[in-house]
């Protein structure tokens, strides 16, 4: 199943099962509902769901003031440049609506635009930045687990929060991958057990670190992999006793913010620890980087496999 | 007057007033209260009460009490950065206000809100935001809820002439309409942002044109006649119910407190718009008239009481105000 048909199929079944939320965003029911993203979830949706006019910052602020009536909604947006048009509402308006205890849940829903064929515009992958801003809960997610779990625990629930996950991703099939162990609230996932590095994944990243634990594994490295989902919390204590046991790091990040959790991270495991190898994997930002061109990661793996056993 | 005169006066106004006029009469107290309690909170702020910035109302009081007035138990109220006439005419009191500016526990919002996102959701005060044009969305967002949950209350959204620049009017205005959701939306129109005038920041807005290009009723309140206007915004938030509608509301009104500054380069005195903090030459007095032309919602109560009758109320409101402060 492609990952798109598997993430709305997932958001057919939630949905289905909360009463009264209201859905709505710009052609989430009609013409292609965000490329097969939220197709059908009217059928499904006992409250109202409702196509939008193109008023990214004005919605942000309905879906506030929906919360503020204690009622739930989701607003489902096709890429997440479209939300720094809210950036007042995510920031000036929530730290208002946080005085309180909403009942309600409010979540954005937007899609990282990862490819980079977009161009200077249109191709933002700043989750961080988001979350950042205003203490904004936020969770990414790329494969039938973490997606599953994510979406089943955070999509509507009290408070406000924005999920996303990348356009790179939703074309291809489901990566179905075995879960270890997960942190609390969903703030991470570890899929590979090791006791000679620790491979951490921010953002969108996991990709990566399943390339790089697989070379490792062909060299004789056994290494464990986590991916962190939040974009905010950086306190991850069964990461922490995993770096203890191993030494040795490997972050990869590939987020185009400048304001990194995983930097975050980094100060919190140095605080902790004397780390015997760090490797951090991170993008560089040139003038090429606004320029259409792929948004890949460019890692050369056996350097870094070099790097952290040596 | 003579004696007998001055008996018959007083006979008029305390046999006939009850029975004309007992319906009005509050609606003229809240007016003058407003402002005596906006006096008081003016003293202090110029004593250097506060640390939190207050953007004063007095000359809003009628638009205030019009529509405090005809709020209903399911109708709501998004207020901006100006929102004390608002917050006060609801409460009726003036302790727990100042309160809040002073930051204090048993403040309006235990001090956590201050003075320019001061809402009482317990007084239908929802939502209030600093933010230029930021309560109109959360405003719109509000009135969709009420449609979720089968609540034919109204929202009003007041805004300001600096807010409709900004895109968040025009998108809330087309969700509004786009989705047949109850709103009277209320633009305050001082002429004033912060320094600097209409003509000399931007192109007129035809508010009503705009209106018209979205099926959006319009009115105009302007004179400040207070029964004129709990009239008029009535029958305005009839129209949004029955219509599904939003309806636009401009009220033409003047934000008492400007100055002359004179000096050496402005022998003849600079104007000085009052946008907020202290208002320097408004002093405590016994009937707080601001001005004598119907840019002070007090000047135009002379219509329709004494100025005898006028002082009466005020002397007595001060009363009250005192007894509660002290």
């Amino acid at each position: 199943m492609k990952y798109v048909q598997y993430v709305n199929s997932l958001l057919k079944d939630h949905i289905k099962d909360n009463s009264d939320v209201v859905l709505f965003g710009q052609n989430i029911d009609a013409g292609s509902c965000l490329s097969g993203l939220t197709r059908g979830l009217s059928s499904v949706n006992e409250g109202m769901t409702l196509n939008t006019p193109n008023s990214e910052n004005s919605l942000v602020g309905v879906g506030f003031g929906l919360m503020l009536n204690n009622v739930s909604s989701v607003f489902f947006m096709k890429q997440m440049d479209f939300l720094l048009l809210g950036i007042d509402q995510i920031v000036n308006t929530y730290n208002i609506i946080r005085q309180s205890t909403p009942q309600a849940s409010f979540t954005i829903f937007p899609v990282t635009v990862d490819s980079g064929y977009e161009g200077p515009q249109s191709s933002l992958n700043n989750f961080d930045d988001f979350c950042s801003i205003a203490g904004v809960e936020g969770y990414s997610f790329t494969n039938k687990i973490d997606t599953q779990k994510i979406i089943s625990s955070q999509l509507i629930k009290p408070g406000f929060r924005i999920l996303s996950t990348g356009q790179r991703f939703l074309q291809k099939e489901t990566l179905e991958l075995d879960c270890l162990a997960e942190g609390d609230d969903c703030h991470y996932f570890q899929y590979k057990k090791g006791d000679d590095v620790t491979i951490v994944c921010f953002n969108l990243s996991l990709s990566y670190g399943l390339e790089l634990h697989k070379i490792m594994q062909e060299r004789g490295v056994c290494a464990s992999l986590f991916s962190v989902n939040t974009h905010i919390e950086v306190i991850y204590p069964h990461i922490m006793d995993d770096i203890k046991k191993t030494n040795k790091l490997i972050i990869i990040d590939d987020t185009k913010s400048r304001n990194r959790v995983s930097d975050r991270f980094l100060a919190e495991v140095y605080s902790q620890n004397s780390l015997q190898k760090n490797v951090n994997i991170t993008r560089p930002v040139t003038e090429q980087s606004f320029y259409p061109c792929d948004d890949l990661l460019d890692i050369d793996f056996n350097k870094v496999v070099e790097d952290i056993v040596t | 007057m003579s004696l007998l005169a001055q008996f018959q006066f007083n006979c008029t106004i305390y046999i006939l007033l009850p029975i004309l006029l007992m319906e009005n009469i509050s609606t003229i107290k809240k007016i003058i209260w407003l402002r005596l309690a906006q006096v008081i909170v003016n003293q202090r702020y110029k004593n250097g009460d506060f640390k939190v910035p207050v953007h004063l109302a007095m000359g809003h009081e009628t638009i205030a009490v019009a529509i405090d007035a005809i709020m209903a138990t399911h109708d709501s109220l998004f207020l901006t950065h100006r929102n004390i006439h608002y917050n006060l005419v609801k409460m009726g009191t003036l302790r727990e206000e100042l309160d809040e500016y002073y930051l204090r526990n048993d403040g309006l919002a235990n001090g956590h809100l201050g003075s320019m996102n001061l809402s009482n959701a317990d007084k239908n005060i929802n939502y209030t935001s600093s933010i230029l044009g930021n309560n109109l969305p959360v405003g719109c967002g509000y009135a969709l809820g009420n449609r979720v949950r089968n609540n034919h209350g109204v929202v009003f959204i007041v805004t300001g002439d600096g807010a409709i620049e900004e895109g968040a009017f025009y998108e809330s205005l087309l969700f509004l309409k786009s989705n047949n959701l109850p709103c009277v939306i209320v633009v305050e129109n001082n002429e004033w942002s912060l320094a600097t005038r209409i003509s000399e920041r931007r192109a007129n807005i035809n508010l009503m044109k705009l209106a018209e290009s979205l099926d959006v009723e319009y009115m105009l309140l302007s004179g400040n006649d207070p029964f004129d206007y709990q009239d008029k915004m009535n029958k305005n938030k009839q129209k949004a119910l029955e219509n599904s509608s939003p309806v636009i509301v401009e009220v033409q009104l003047t934000t008492l407190g400007y100055w002359y500054l004179k000096n050496d380069e402005h022998p003849d005195g600079k104007f000085i718009n009052y946008h907020g903090g202290p208002a320097p030459e408004v002093e405590e007095q016994e009937y707080p008239l601001l001005a004598s032309s119907n840019d002070d919602p007090l000047f135009v109560l002379n219509k329709y009481l004494s100025k005898d009758e006028l002082f009466q109320i005020s002397n007595e409101l001060s009363f009250q105000l005192k007894e509660e402060l002290s």
